[in-house]
């Protein structure tokens, strides 16, 4: 737009020749036609490389399957895209050739693309389950109106007029007929019961793959095309980028919703919320009542305890990674005494080094300590302090490198300051250096407190049968041992557990940008 | 108090800030650190308020040596260029912190912390936050955070540097005054000559971690000991030319190309004495130009300062730099003749760069 | 006197070093109990053959048995599919979402609104902060079968056929639901490595005539390779070691190991009842591998990304 904008001057001047509609529908056939070549050759390689390379570790490859289909899924639409996008030149200055352009680009491209599709049985073309015979639906049931000769149902000896009842002793319509048989495999057995002359019969009919290579299916699919190019040709600009930050986001914000749904409806299907007579509605607070109760699906539990585990692990995290990590920031930003140096690298390795790998050792650590009097009681095995020093010790080492940039910002005027007023280096740090780190210490008490409240591996692996746990350890306890899981009452305890999640993402968003890149903009 | 700087020498690591420093500073004396940045004055500086250690040498504060005292039992008082006024305390609270450390009684502190605010024009600003307050504000703030302690000694780092044209100039003199009458020793780094000449009593010329001069105002212009040093006191610039002093008839007679100047006896002979080349210092005040004189030149460049005019005047390759009335109106490409007065020349050795007129 | 100075200079010295070291203390000292020590533990737990019969805290009771669990791991036909399952798990994530989408939502949102890219960057925070239980709650309910699974609502609604799909593509998902916690990293990362391409030069090259899309290949794309290198590396391991989500979803199945990988195999040896026997020597032998690449991986980055050239010598010696 803005080169256009730039250049429109110039354009009048020199008199440029513009170019002929053919020249345009060959550009815009050029486009596309790489553009289905490129994602042609991804299906190829997804399919027939990485598929098999991994097939030889025995992984079952159907991640690159799904991303075949994926690819194959979007071609046509690419395609479109990218004959449209000539096309939008002209929108806005000669909307019949713009159009024009871009329709007769997209029915050749669908034509295209039909065409494999048909003669490699593929797409609207590909093969489906099928019994090769004719039905309506009717009081009765499913009458059958024609026997494809040599087909499957003439093979099990179904005949025209016959009508079907039921697939074994389960009463079917036409609409659950169909989408039975469409989930079924090549050769599966289909027992039918039906009527013919009145008496009841039974046969069973073997599903066979059929392609009905009929064009007509192609209609509905070259009027979904059309309006998708015209789409694109009026589509403004400046929208793209938001339709498709929108689309990535999709998946997460249906499942964010589906909670709150969930939460307050008796059951869902899917995003619906029902109620007991699977009508839409059935909105409740009774999820959220059972959380106090006590009482979820039979398994009884006391919600405070539970509560209070998970707070105090949170608001001891929090104040010990503050106070810690500002301590040994402060002495390494600050402070000369030998081994400094070592100490900030050795401080960056652990900031890369995975501590999670050490949850087995730890174990051993924790279990030494809690034998040990006074200490164990405090920080051993099975206890909050326990789970909570070694969330600390994890969070430590990004806290540390955190906090040494926030004091090294400070300028050293500050410190030479107060030393020369008459402070301590302990009162330097703790009434003059410390207020004025008030937005690092924030945004890493944020993330203390998040990881530790939402801290669910260590303390399902430190507190192993005693009653010790705290919201997710519990939610997941309800999830694995309640049968069935009333998946509505679930949602309540997780959508509890999200409530100050959803307060620091509403109130803290620009700390929690800045803090989960690993401290990497450690400056405010 | 009385200091004294024996030797010192601070290296951080490999580089050195300081080398082999002896001073010395009477009590209730204001001495100023000059030099161009990285000379090692706020490194010196930094030193005497305990904030670095000595690598070697001896301070002493009157007969203490203070080498190993911690900054809060040296009773000092400090002003930094940032004012490193603390940003989330009261102005109250800021001039309070060094007597609240001292565990002085809160009326006790009250009391001084008023009087204090009083002297520096700053009682109704209590309350304020230093974000609040304008750049002299917190200039006076930061003063008075460091008076208020009624230190031994008061450091200045750079203080004025901050602050616009006018108020550096209204501040200079506030200091000054308040110093002597205070009669607190005190020291003051620059890199403003300006402000070293007019306020200190003594000024001590640093450059490359070196003691260059320590001396009076006066006699670091006059009779500065070192080229460097006659180079860097005074603006604009002395002018500096290679010359060969040489004597006939008893008449001194400095020679370079073209130019021939006739040099004083008292000034001439210490510089005929010396074999070979020297370099020759004029001051810019000390060139005139005249309708007809010694040396015709050409003028390459005007610059007009408001009240003069900076003129620089090539005469063959030599460029001398002067002031003239800006009434004269002087042109560039203008051909002029040039007048020295030879009374005030300096001569000093290439090599060495000392003086060869006023030895140390 | 000079001596007597000599000897108050290193006492003082000393004293200010106590300062220092009593500032580090707190810090030191869990690194110590929660860094170093595991480490040392976990190398000598592989060497034994803990396991809950003849389990013990006390190290000196422990059975030595030299590298025989090692010898056993790489005998193991499961170990096998294990680490090509990682392999691929590591990879196609990685790629896929990590990076790609990561460098796409960033693109994204640095070209338009400066709000509104705020607040879509923001939105993508959200997995990383939610409790993996509830995130895994989340999924669970959205690939769950019909009628009751969200995917298959929208199949049911386009005349699809719904799917059971945690038995038909559990990789799939697992792939899916790490990938969206990971893109986050990276988008942070890409973002400011993108905000902080001088204005000028982005407009210079519209001027000379290039279309956004060279724009981004042969401007953005060259200035962010540090940035590009790192998001790499460092997601590298974090994908390599994190297990709890695919434990919460999958546990490694359906079926024997489908969706296993190394680092959860370590903790199913030795710390979950999975097999009803923990063997703690084994699972140790496990973790040992990832504890050295982890190792390795974090010295590099050191190394490579000149973080210790971020250090500067302090400038206050007073205590």
């Amino acid at each position: 737009m803005a080169r256009a904008e730039l250049f429109a001057s110039s354009k009048v001047k020199t008199d440029e020749i513009q170019p002929t509609l053919q020249e345009d529908f060959v550009e815009a056939l050029k486009l596309a036609g790489i553009s289905i070549v490129v994602l042609l050759v991804a299906a190829f390689f997804f399919s027939a490389v990485v598929g098999p390379f991994f097939a030889l570790g025995s992984v079952e490859e159907t991640v690159t399957d799904v991303l075949t289909r994926l690819a194959l899924l979007i071609l046509p639409y690419v395609a479109y895209i990218s004959a449209a996008s000539v096309a939008r030149r002209y929108t806005f200055r000669a909307t019949s050739r713009a159009l024009g352009l871009a329709f007769s680009c997209a029915i050749l491209i669908y034509a295209l693309i039909s065409a494999g599709h048909y003669l490699l049985d593929y797409g609207v073309f590909a093969p489906r389950p099928s019994l090769q015979m004719t039905l309506s639906q009717t009081d009765a049931g499913i009458r059958i109106d024609e026997v494809a000769p040599g087909g499957a149902a003439e093979t099990a000896g179904m005949l025209p007029g016959d009508v079907i009842t039921a697939i074994r002793r389960d009463p079917v319509d036409l609409a659950a007929f169909n989408k039975r048989l469409g989930q079924s495999e090549l050769d599966a057995p289909l027992r039918l019961r039906f009527l013919r002359d009145g008496e009841e019969m039974q046969e069973t009919a073997r599903v066979v793959l059929v392609s009905d290579k009929e064009l007509g299916v192609l209609l509905p699919g070259l009027a979904i095309v059309l309006v998708f190019t015209a789409i694109i040709v009026f589509l403004p600009g400046h929208w793209a980028p938001y339709i498709a930050l929108v689309g990535l986001l999709f998946p997460l914000l249906i499942g964010y919703f589906w909670v709150i749904v969930a939460t307050f409806s008796y059951r869902t299907k899917g995003l619906v919320p029902l109620d007991g007579n699977d009508n839409f509605g059935g909105f409740t607070l009774k999820n959220w009542e059972s959380i106090f109760a006590g009482n979820i699906a039979g398994l009884e539990f006391n919600i405070w305890p539970i509560l209070m585990t998970s707070m105090a692990i949170a608001v001891l995290m929090t104040f010990v990674v503050l106070l810690v990590s500002s301590m040994a920031g402060y002495a390494l930003s600050r402070m000369d005494f030998p081994g400094r140096r070592f100490f900030l690298s050795f401080t960056l390795i652990l900031h890369g080094f995975p501590a999670i790998t050490l949850l087995i050792p730890i174990f051993i650590v924790l279990l030494r300590m809690g034998e040990t009097p006074i200490i164990g009681d405090l920080i051993g095995f099975n206890t909050v302090g326990g789970i909570a020093m070694v969330m600390v010790a994890f969070q430590l080492p990004l806290g540390v490198w955190l906090m040494k940039g926030f004091f090294d910002n400070i300028p050293w005027d500050m410190e030479r300051s107060a030393l020369i007023d008459g402070a301590s280096r302990f009162r330097a740090y703790w009434e003059i250096l410390l207020p004025q780190i008030r937005p690092g210490l924030l945004a890493l008490g944020i993330f203390a407190f998040i990881g530790g409240w939402n801290a669910y591996i260590i303390p399902a692996t430190y507190s192993i049968g005693t009653g010790l746990s705290n919201l997710p350890v519990f939610l997941n306890e309800l999830i694995d041992e309640t049968a069935p899981v009333d998946w509505n009452q679930v949602a309540a305890v997780g959508l509890f557990q999200l409530i100050p999640i959803f307060i620091f993402f509403i109130f803290a968003q620009e700390y929690l940008l800045n803090i989960y890149a690993g401290g990497t903009k450690g400056s405010s | 108090m009385e200091i004294r700087i024996d030797n010192l020498t601070k290296k951080f690591g490999e580089v050195v800030g300081v080398e082999d420093l002896t001073l010395h500073i009477d009590d209730g004396e204001f001495v100023a650190f000059l030099g161009p940045s990285g000379c090692g004055k706020t490194t010196t500086l930094l030193t005497l308020a305990g904030i670095y250690k000595p690598t070697e040498g001896l301070i002493r504060f009157g007969e203490r040596i203070v080498n190993q005292v911690q900054p809060k039992d040296r009773n000092i008082g400090m002003v930094f260029q940032s004012y490193a006024l603390y940003p989330h305390m009261t102005v109250f609270q800021n001039i309070a912190y060094p007597l609240k450390l001292k565990k002085t009684p809160k009326n006790l502190q009250n009391e001084s912390v008023r009087q204090v605010a009083g002297v520096m024009g700053i009682g109704d600003l209590l309350d304020r936050r230093p974000g609040q307050l304008s750049g002299g504000q917190q200039q006076r703030v930061a003063l008075g955070r460091a008076l208020v302690k009624e230190p031994d000694v008061l450091l200045f780092d750079e203080p004025l540097s901050n602050l616009d044209a006018r108020l550096r100039l209204t501040m200079r003199g506030e200091i000054k005054h308040l110093q002597k009458n205070l009669g607190i020793t005190s020291i003051y780094v620059t890199h403003d000559q300006v402000e070293a000449m007019t306020m200190a009593d003594r000024i001590a010329v640093m450059s490359g971690g070196r003691l260059q001069a320590f001396d009076t105002p006066e006699e670091l212009y006059d009779r500065p000991k070192t080229q460097f040093v006659a180079g860097f006191v005074g603006n604009p610039p002395m002018n500096f030319i290679d010359v060969n002093v040489s004597q006939s008839d008893g008449a001194y007679t400095a020679k370079t190309g073209s130019i021939r100047m006739t040099v004083p006896a008292a000034r001439g002979a210490p510089a005929a004495e010396h074999a070979g080349a020297v370099v020759m210092g004029l001051r810019p005040e000390d060139i005139a130009i005249a309708s007809e004189g010694e040396v015709a030149g050409e003028i390459f460049v005007v610059e007009p300062l408001g009240r003069e005019d900076l003129i620089d005047v090539r005469v063959g390759e030599h460029s001398f730099i002067l002031l003239a009335n800006t009434e004269s109106r002087h042109r560039a490409g203008e051909r002029v003749a040039l007048q020295f007065d030879m009374s005030q020349v300096q001569f000093f050795d290439p090599q060495s760069e000392r003086s060869l007129l006023w030895r140390q | 006197m000079l001596k007597h100075q000599a000897a108050n200079s290193r006492r003082n010295a000393l004293r200010s070093y106590l300062g220092a070291y009593g500032f580090m203390a707190p810090a030191g000292i869990l690194v110590i109990v929660f860094f170093l020590i595991p480490v040392a533990i976990v190398l000598y737990l592989s060497v034994t053959n803990l396991a809950s019969s003849n389990f013990t805290s006390d190290l000196a009771k422990m059975e030595f048995i030299g590298l025989k669990n090692y010898d056993t791991l790489f005998n193991d036909q499961f170990a096998r599919k294990i680490f090509s399952n990682t392999i691929f798990y590591v990879l196609v994530t990685l790629s896929i979402f990590n990076v790609s989408l990561a460098l796409i939502v960033s693109l994204l949102t640095t070209h338009i609104d400066r709000n509104a890219g705020f607040i879509f960057r923001a939105m993508w925070i959200l997995p990383r902060i939610t409790s993996p239980v509830v995130y895994i709650l989340i999924w669970k309910r959205m690939i769950a079968e019909a009628p009751f699974g969200i995917i298959n609502q929208f199949n049911e609604l386009l005349g699809q056929p719904t799917y059971n799909y945690i038995s038909t593509n559990p990789w799939v998902f697992v792939v899916v639901v790490n990938g969206f916690i990971g893109v986050s990293f990276g988008m942070i990362i890409f973002t400011s490595a993108i905000e902080s391409i001088p204005k000028d030069l982005l407009n210079a090259s519209l001027v000379d005539g290039s279309s956004r899309l060279q724009r981004i290949r042969f401007v953005i794309l060259p200035l962010i390779r540090w940035p590009l290198l790192f998001v790499v590396t460092y997601q590298t391991l974090s994908l390599l070691t994190s297990f709890v989500e695919i434990q919460l979803l999958t546990d490694g199945g359906p079926g024997l190991y489908r969706t296993e990988v190394w680092s959860l195999t370590a903790y199913h040896r030795a710390l979950s009842n999975y097999f009803g026997n923990a063997q703690w020597g084994y699972g140790s032998a496990f973790a040992v591998l990832l504890v050295l690449i982890g190792v390795v991986l974090a010295v590099i980055y050191m190394r490579v990304f000149r973080f210790d050239e971020l250090i500067a010598e302090p400038r206050v010696e007073a205590l």
